[in-house]
């Protein structure tokens, strides 16, 4: 006698619907025009940051027509021709590779050693914590930018030493978020289950706690992308960071001072890629908290 | 960012004003501003270098002799003066009736007493190689002066009428010493010294008691240091400056459009150039040094960093230099550069720094051009644009040739005497060595350095000519410098400013200065 049970329709809906992590992330952020405009824009970035070496209509350095000084954007120059030659569509191209990379190595970096710094003050807490509080209370009293030209000062002027002083400034943020979060974390019960089945510190941390701050420090390294780049760009366009004929960004905007009073396309497009980059990074960011914080949902 | 957005900001604000206040004069009357680029660094003018400090110095100072705005010397506090046969003994009457601004005399013992200090080793002044041929200065009589020079010196008169060669009251020297007459100058030029505010301007008011009848023509002067080019055309265009110099080039056009301005474009006898460090490698070889002058694209220099406001290079001194001898400009060819380059053992080139001793936009450019230029020949030079503190410490003071950093070095020259003497010696003869003059080639020539000096000691002016040609040959020869352009010189006044010039060395003549309306 076999009983046939009928099968629930509700149950199999929800069996093709689990809710991963993952599904869930992706459920939030598709939703969101914005975010998803900017993450398509980060990826188109990436994609020709990546390929700039091999599109660009020329030699972002060593290509330069004296006959066409500071001309407009035209046909063979997308966007125009900088003051000493220089095709400038294909100098942004290469300069994305510079900020993106800049950007994304300095965050990197920084979110590494405050992520460190962040769960062993969180967790062991005591004279551990107080110290790196307090240093990151005092690197937190400067504003980031007079950080970073301090540390370039001292380390002198170079594209790496710019990644260096932009990640210390990202250092202290860091850490302050992962601490508060571990805080919050290690009295959970689940961690309290994994501690009395007599697992290491080391494995709690890592195995752990470490994934439950995984959104905020996602969300949080996006944001500070942004930043980055804009630090690193302001850092060479006070002639601290990429030096000439680099095409950084900021040391082109640098470039076009004497010039964009009559010619501002020499600015405007180096200013636009900035921007938009910074503004995509942002909003990216914005998409990824909506989209991770368990507390926003607005289905 | 902030800086960026504070320029931005900076200059949107200017362009606003522009459209604006075009038309409304912003000042008191003949009150006039005058824009210069930087800033002085002190008010003696027997402590400086810099050209333009002497323009802001000779509002308060005069000299026994001056220079008109084409560089002719015309007597001043002097009225006439006789040399002996030797050439040793120069006698001058002093103009009478010339007072201090705090009242003193000008006399035979002022002349003395200030020639006398500059003289002295102890004071460490930087002008002190443009005087020390002098043996003794006698006041013979209350208006007459007796100076024996060691040896001939030809280019004495020029000396004497350069700006530094400023007559000091001996009672202000006395009062406020050596040091601190810098921050007090006290002469018998036209203004009497009011204000100094370190980075923003710089006050005098009229001397009621000028000697010469009717002068100055306005009530005060204000110089004004704005070091942003930009900044300096908008202070023109909005009427808040009546004069400025130096002017950005690529300004010149937008500027020449404005019927409230008067622009100016003269000849210059400003030369802007490389000097290579030839007590290093690869800067020792000849061939290397004559491929870098074969690799710079002179014409097109002139184009993309002064916007066609520079000629290339005729030589080493620039026309309208006295004894200047004008040569045929390095021919572009930079196939011959490489050529040369692996002659001397550098196929593919090799790496070196190439340093500015000026931050300004056309500086920028220049060495990134420069940059560019040697990159197609396979030389990468590193560029940086040295800060005045820097140029001094790395460069001009540098205490021991042997480990000078300078390596490849743009810089520029004017000969403010006007005279072949102070557009050679103080850059290339053996004696002008940093640390003390600015020979930073750490050039050397025994031929050059004698010709020199006995170009000085001639007091006829054939032989002369022929001394100095036979030198500027041999430099060209020796390649110490990549010679680039002469620069023009561009400035611009308000319809109501008169009588104020730049000369050709990039001083400035304001002694007609007058303000209509």
């Amino acid at each position: 006698m076999t009983q046939t049970v009928p099968l629930d329709p509700g149950t199999a809906a929800a069996s093709e619907t689990v809710r991963t992590p993952w599904s869930e992330f992706w459920r939030k952020f598709r939703k969101q025009p914005v975010a998803l405009t900017a993450l398509a824009f980060v990826a188109l970035l990436i994609v020709l940051a990546v390929l700039a070496p091999w599109i660009v209509p020329y030699d972002a350095e060593n290509y330069f027509d004296y006959d066409q000084l500071n001309a407009g954007p035209s046909w063979s120059h997308w966007l125009g021709v900088d003051p000493l030659g220089r095709d400038i569509f294909s100098r942004i191209l290469m300069g994305a590779r510079i900020s993106l990379a800049t950007g994304i190595l300095s965050v990197a970096l920084g979110g590494l050693v405050g992520t460190a710094l962040g769960l062993l003050a969180g967790y062991y807490e005591g004279w551990w914590d107080r110290i790196v509080m307090r240093i990151s209370d005092v690197l937190f009293a400067f504003p980031g930018i007079l950080l970073a030209i301090g540390v370039v000062a001292i380390l002198g002027s170079s594209m790496i030493n710019v990644v260096v002083a932009v990640s210390v400034f990202s250092v202290p943020a860091f850490a302050r978020l992962v601490r508060g979060n571990t805080l919050v974390l290690k009295h959970m019960t689940y961690i309290e289950a994994v501690k009395s089945i007599g697992a290491s510190d080391w494995t709690i941390l890592v195995r752990h706690i470490l994934p439950g701050t995984i959104s905020s420090i996602v969300v949080y390294f996006t944001m500070r992308l942004g930043t980055s780049i804009i630090t690193a760009a302001s850092l060479s366009f006070l002639g601290m960071g990429a030096q000439p004929p680099t095409p950084e960004w900021g040391a082109m905007l640098n470039d076009a001072r004497a010039d964009m009073v009559n010619a501002p396309h020499v600015a405007l497009f180096p200013s636009l890629a900035i921007f938009f980059t910074v503004l995509a990074f942002n909003l990216l960011g914005d998409g990824l908290r909506d989209a991770l914080d368990p507390k926003i949902d607005r289905t | 960012m902030k800086t960026l957005l504070h320029r931005g900001r900076r200059l949107a604000l200017g362009l606003l004003a522009v459209m604006a206040l075009g038309a409304t004069p912003a000042l008191a009357e003949k009150d006039p501003v005058l824009a210069i680029s930087n800033p002085p660094e002190t008010l003696d003018p027997y402590n400086t270098n810099t050209t333009l400090t002497t323009a802001v110095t000779k509002s308060f100072y005069e000299g026994l002799f001056g220079f008109d705005k084409d560089l002719k010397v015309q007597p001043v506090l002097a009225e006439s003066y006789t040399v002996s046969d030797d050439g040793l003994v120069y006698t001058f009457k002093l103009r009478e009736g010339v007072k201090f601004h705090d009242g003193t005399d000008f006399n035979s013992e002022a002349v003395k007493v200030t020639l006398e200090r500059v003289l002295n080793p102890d004071n460490k002044l930087l002008r002190y190689n443009q005087f020390n041929r002098i043996e003794k200065v006698e006041a013979t009589a209350p208006h007459e002066v007796k100076i024996t020079l060691k040896e001939p010196f030809s280019a004495f008169i020029n000396s004497l009428a350069h700006a530094s060669a400023a007559m000091l009251s001996p009672a202000a020297l006395a009062k406020y010493g050596n040091k601190d007459i810098a921050l007090h100058p006290v002469g018998t030029g036209p203004f009497v010294f009011e204000d100094w505010k370190q980075t923003d301007y710089i006050k005098g008011r009229k001397f009621d008691g000028y000697w010469k009848a009717g002068y100055p023509k306005i009530d005060s002067i204000t110089w004004k240091p704005v070091p942003e080019n930009n900044t300096r055309a908008a202070m023109l265009q909005t009427g808040e400056a009546d004069f400025a110099f130096t002017l950005p080039y690529e300004q010149a056009a937008a500027l020449e459009a404005n019927d409230k301005l008067n622009v100016t474009t003269a000849p210059s006898i400003i030369l802007r150039y490389v000097s290579f460090n030839m007590l290093h490698k690869p800067f020792d070889d000849l061939r290397v040094r004559q491929a870098i002058n074969y690799a710079i694209n002179k014409e097109a220099l002139a184009k993309v960093a002064f916007n066609g406001f520079a000629a290339p290079a005729q030589g080493i001194v620039p026309e309208g230099v006295a004894f200047a001898y004008k040569m045929d400009p390095w021919p572009y060819d930079p196939a011959k550069a490489r050529e040369l380059l692996k002659e001397a053992g550098y196929p593919d080139g090799f790496e070196s720094t190439l340093w500015s001793g000026y931050t300004t936009t056309t500086a920028q450019k220049t060495i990134q051009f420069l940059q560019q230029q040697l990159a197609q020949v396979g030389i990468k030079v590193q560029i940086q644009a040295l800060e005045p503190g820097q140029r001094t410490e790395l460069v001009n003071a540098w205490p021991d040739p042997q480990t000078a950093k300078v390596r490849m070095y743009y810089i520029g020259w004017s000969s403010s005497t006007g005279e072949a003497d102070w557009a050679l010696r103080p850059l290339l003869s053996t004696e002008a060595w940093p640390p003390g003059l600015s020979n930073t080639s750490y050039y050397s020539n025994k031929t050059v350095d004698e010709l020199l000096a006995k170009a000085l000691r001639t007091t006829k002016d054939d032989e002369k000519t022929d001394l100095y040609r036979q030198a500027q040959e041999q430099i060209m020869k020796d390649a110490p410098w990549a010679p680039l352009v002469t620069e023009k010189i561009l400035y611009a006044t308000s319809q109501r400013l008169s009588g104020i010039y730049v000369q050709p060395d990039g001083n400035i003549d304001a002694s007609e200065i007058a303000v209509s309306e």
